[in-house]
């Protein structure tokens, strides 16, 4: 065994300068004030204060905060019964849709996005064809509706795969037991199959939840400069206005509350397990 | 007793494959019936159809006379009990067990009496708040049983639900399960392979094999009178002896005439006759029935298992020649060569070839230092279709030459009429060294002697099962050696309690009572 741990020596100083340096970087910059260099630090919490008393910063966080809500929502209540409808197709069949779930992901997601903006603005694919039957045209582009469509679209195969995986795990002798002590197919689906998902279910809301949350550029091309996330303001932070402090603080306050949820999450996994599961 | 479940001519393929080939069979009120057979013989598939998780192609189902076929299995006044107990596994055992009087919207209060009555039933009154997956395999096993008896069915179905436990626990719920039908009062009908578990437990035994019943009867009906080979087989070790029925009750076996209880046979039909080996005993030689010799001797706890023989199978003895045999050694070309003797049978010059030549002398060239093979070049040879020696002589490119005899004789099998069958071996020439060197010696000898034997009936392939020679390989000298191959005779497995020694002469002595006589045709 002592081998194999010093060759895993590589991947720890790999891991250490990549992945643990950064986040000290980020929290070394959330707690100082602009114009340091690496001899003097002017440590600080006036960042955070920022943020928490400009009614602004807060505003655009609870809009994120729904948004991504509601594209979590959304993603679930469409994804589940594809999953659904995939998990009980059989052989070939099943292959090809889960085939059809995962092409588009090989494609760059800045592209797909790209994509819909053609086909959604005012002289894009939507509007010429209902034009063709003299309606519109709509405005569709820089709405919430394309925020949130284009948000659905690049996140839902997260969700359908983990529910998907989570069905396929079910033993069949499950509903067939509960077929033979009297339940019918909806009684079978709401007290067996949908609570043995749930672990599926949770991991597709956590993997939808915080790309969502965090998600910047789909608000930027499908909503519109004046459509600003908590993903933009980070953005411009870094990128427009320079300030990598107050970027960097709002991206910890994003982390601490991502931590929440997830902490919450598990909770809700563990408590539907002990009352019975695996 | 009312008939409480009718198949009737029931058919069911899969992927064009029959698994069930027209069942017919009646189960009656409070039976505990058991279908038994091997794996792949149906009876899951028959118990499936039953609790409505499959339909059969054709045939009926009636169930208190009405066909159920078209039923969904929750409507189906029938519970299952799954072979890997399928317990929800998001529940705890209280749910599990309450989880169909829930679905019934039965109160509250009703499906916890019931429930508790149910865990107590099956002795885990204080279980109820645990998780399935904490428990023990037979603990399961008995929430199975309640989660699908507390539903009142009027049939419980249990696919194999046993096979997951060991011996022990296993023959604790036999028990166990036989209490509880016994007491609830209801139909079981219980899916197994294992023949003992069948047999202590059911009332009626239905015997499947290749989607056919095979027999259906009691326990002591199918042990003691089984309708044919099979089940005789399947039940139990038993002797199963070809006989022919001379007329009612007298049956000639081993050219001897004996009495028995069974009758109806054609005259002088061809029969097996069933003697089961408790039902056998050993007597001095004179006072039995038939004489053999004790071949072997095996302890199985509470008895012997002792095998008589009392007649020997077909055999062939032949001559193995056993030399020296330096190998050639050519010092130039830094080579070594070696070729054997061999026979041949005048029938096979026909389709003799060098290829053919090379394998039957073992002939051989490799390098003197590195041991690496070396192909042999050249076989020069003459020979004619008659009996004689012939002379053989093999090279390599280098110039090693090695010569060997070929000697074409008759060719060497013994017929048995007693068994209609024929055994063939040829003499050989062998060294030394590859008999010390050999790693199985009897499989090699057979090889070597290219021994084989087959039935004069139908060509099929015999097992020797026997192979007898009179020397030590680890010690052997060059000279001449018998080797003797042997097919299985007819012999005799007797249960003892004495212990008889191996090459002992013993007699046989049965009733007429135990012999079970069964046609040939397989049917009952």
């Amino acid at each position: 065994m002592k081998q194999f741990r010093n060759m895993a020596l590589p991947y720890i100083v790999w891991s250490a300068v990549m992945i643990i340096l950064p986040m000290l970087l980020i929290v070394m910059y959330a707690f100082t004030q602009k114009g340091n260099d690496v001899l003097t630090f002017r440590i600080t919490l006036q960042n955070f204060v920022r943020f928490f008393s400009d009614p602004i910063f807060l505003e655009v966080l609870k809009r994120s905060l729904w948004v991504a809500v509601l594209t979590t929502a959304l993603c679930l209540f469409l994804g589940y019964p594809v999953a659904y409808i995939i998990a009980q197709a059989d052989g070939r069949k099943k292959m090809l849709l889960v085939l059809l779930i995962t092409i588009p992901m090989w494609i760059n997601m800045l592209v797909r996005t790209y994509a819909w903006v053609g086909i959604l603005q005012d002289k894009g694919l939507i509007n010429t064809i209902l034009g063709w039957f003299g309606l519109g045209p709509v405005s569709l582009i820089y709405t919430d509706f394309a925020v949130i469509l284009g948000m659905v679209y690049n996140f839902i195969p997260f969700m359908i795969l983990q529910i998907y995986t989570s069905l396929t795990k079910m033993d069949k002798s499950y509903l067939e037991a509960a077929s033979d002590l009297g339940a019918n197919k909806i009684q079978s689906f709401l007290r067996i199959t949908l609570p043995l998902s749930l672990p599926g279910v949770l991991s597709g809301i956590t993997l939808v939840f915080l790309p969502a949350v965090s998600s910047f550029f789909i608000p930027k091309m499908l909503g519109g400069g004046q459509y600003v996330l908590i993903g933009n303001v980070i953005e411009s932070q870094f990128l427009t206005s320079g300030n990598w402090n107050f970027g960097s603080a709002i991206s910890l306050i994003m982390a601490v509350l991502i931590m929440i949820s997830l902490y919450i999450t598990k909770k809700v996994d563990k408590n539907g397990q002990s009352e019975g599961g695996k | 007793m009312k008939k409480l479940i009718q198949f009737k001519n029931i058919v069911k393929e899969f992927d064009g494959q029959l698994v069930l080939k027209g069942i017919n069979l009646d189960i009656y009120e409070n039976e505990f019936v058991t279908l038994l057979g091997p794996s792949g013989c149906g009876k899951t598939t028959l118990l499936r159809i039953l609790g409505g998780f499959l339909s059969p192609d054709e045939g009926q189902v009636l169930f208190d006379g009405t066909d159920i076929c078209d039923l969904p299995p929750y409507k189906r006044e029938i519970n299952t009990v799954f072979q890997k107990y399928a317990l929800f596994p998001n529940m705890n055992v209280y749910d599990n067990v309450a989880f169909g009087l829930k679905i019934k919207k039965e109160p509250k209060d009703v499906i916890e009496q019931k429930v508790k009555r149910m865990l107590k039933l099956v002795g885990l009154e204080d279980y109820g708040q645990r998780r399935v997956n904490e428990m023990s395999g037979g603990q399961q096993q008995r929430v199975a049983i309640a989660r699908a008896l507390v539903n009142e069915p009027a049939v419980l179905l249990l696919d194999e639900p046993l096979g997951a436990l060991d011996l022990k626990l296993r023959k604790e719920m036999q028990h166990e399960l036989k209490k509880i039908q016994q007491e609830v009062g209801i139909t079981f009908v219980f899916v197994t392979h294992d023949q003992e578990e069948a047999l202590t437990m059911s009332d009626k035994i239905v015997v499947l094999k290749d989607g056919e019943i095979q027999q259906i009867g009691t326990p002591t009906d199918i042990y003691n009178e089984p309708a044919n080979e099979f089940v005789a087989r399947f039940i139990g070790e038993s002797n199963i002896i070809d006989g022919v029925m001379v007329q009612d009750k007298e049956v000639v076996f081993e050219d001897k005439h004996f009495a028995c209880m069974d009758a109806g046979f054609a005259p002088n039909e061809k029969v097996d006759v069933v003697i089961r080996p408790e039902d056998l005993d050993i007597v001095p030689k004179e006072q039995g029935k038939l004489k053999g010799v004790v071949k072997s001797v095996l302890f199985k706890g509470v008895h012997y298992e002792t095998i008589v023989e009392t007649r020997s199978g077909t055999s062939i003895t032949v001559t193995m020649h056993v030399s020296e045999g330096k190998p050639v050694v050519n010092t130039e070309a830094g080579e070594k060569m070696s070729a054997n003797d061999f026979y041949l049978d005048i029938e096979d010059i026909a389709e003799l070839n060098e290829a053919g030549i090379i394998a039957r002398a073992d002939a051989q060239a490799w390098d003197a230092t590195t041991e690496d093979w070396i192909s042999i070049h050249k076989v020069e040879y003459e020979i004619k279709p008659e009996i004689g020696t012939y002379p053989v002589t093999f090279s390599t490119k280098a110039g090693t030459m090695v010569s060997a005899q070929m000697f074409v004789r008759e060719a060497n099998r013994i017929a048995s009429k007693e068994y209609e069958e024929e055994i063939y071996a040829v003499n050989f020439f062998k060294k030394v060294d590859e008999i010390k060197e050999s790693m199985a010696l009897e499989t090699d000898l057979r090889t070597w002697a290219n021994a084989s034997a087959w039935s004069l009936e139908d060509d099929s392939a015999v097992e020797i099962t026997e192979v007898e020679y009179d020397f030590n390989a680890e010690t052997i000298e060059p000279g001449d050696y018998k080797v003797t191959f042997k097919t299985e005779g007819y012999e005799y497995m007797v249960d003892t309690t004495d212990k008889h020694e191996v090459g002992e002469v013993v007699g046989l002595l049965f009733g007429p009572e135990d012999l079970h006589i069964m046609s040939k045709k397989g049917s009952y």
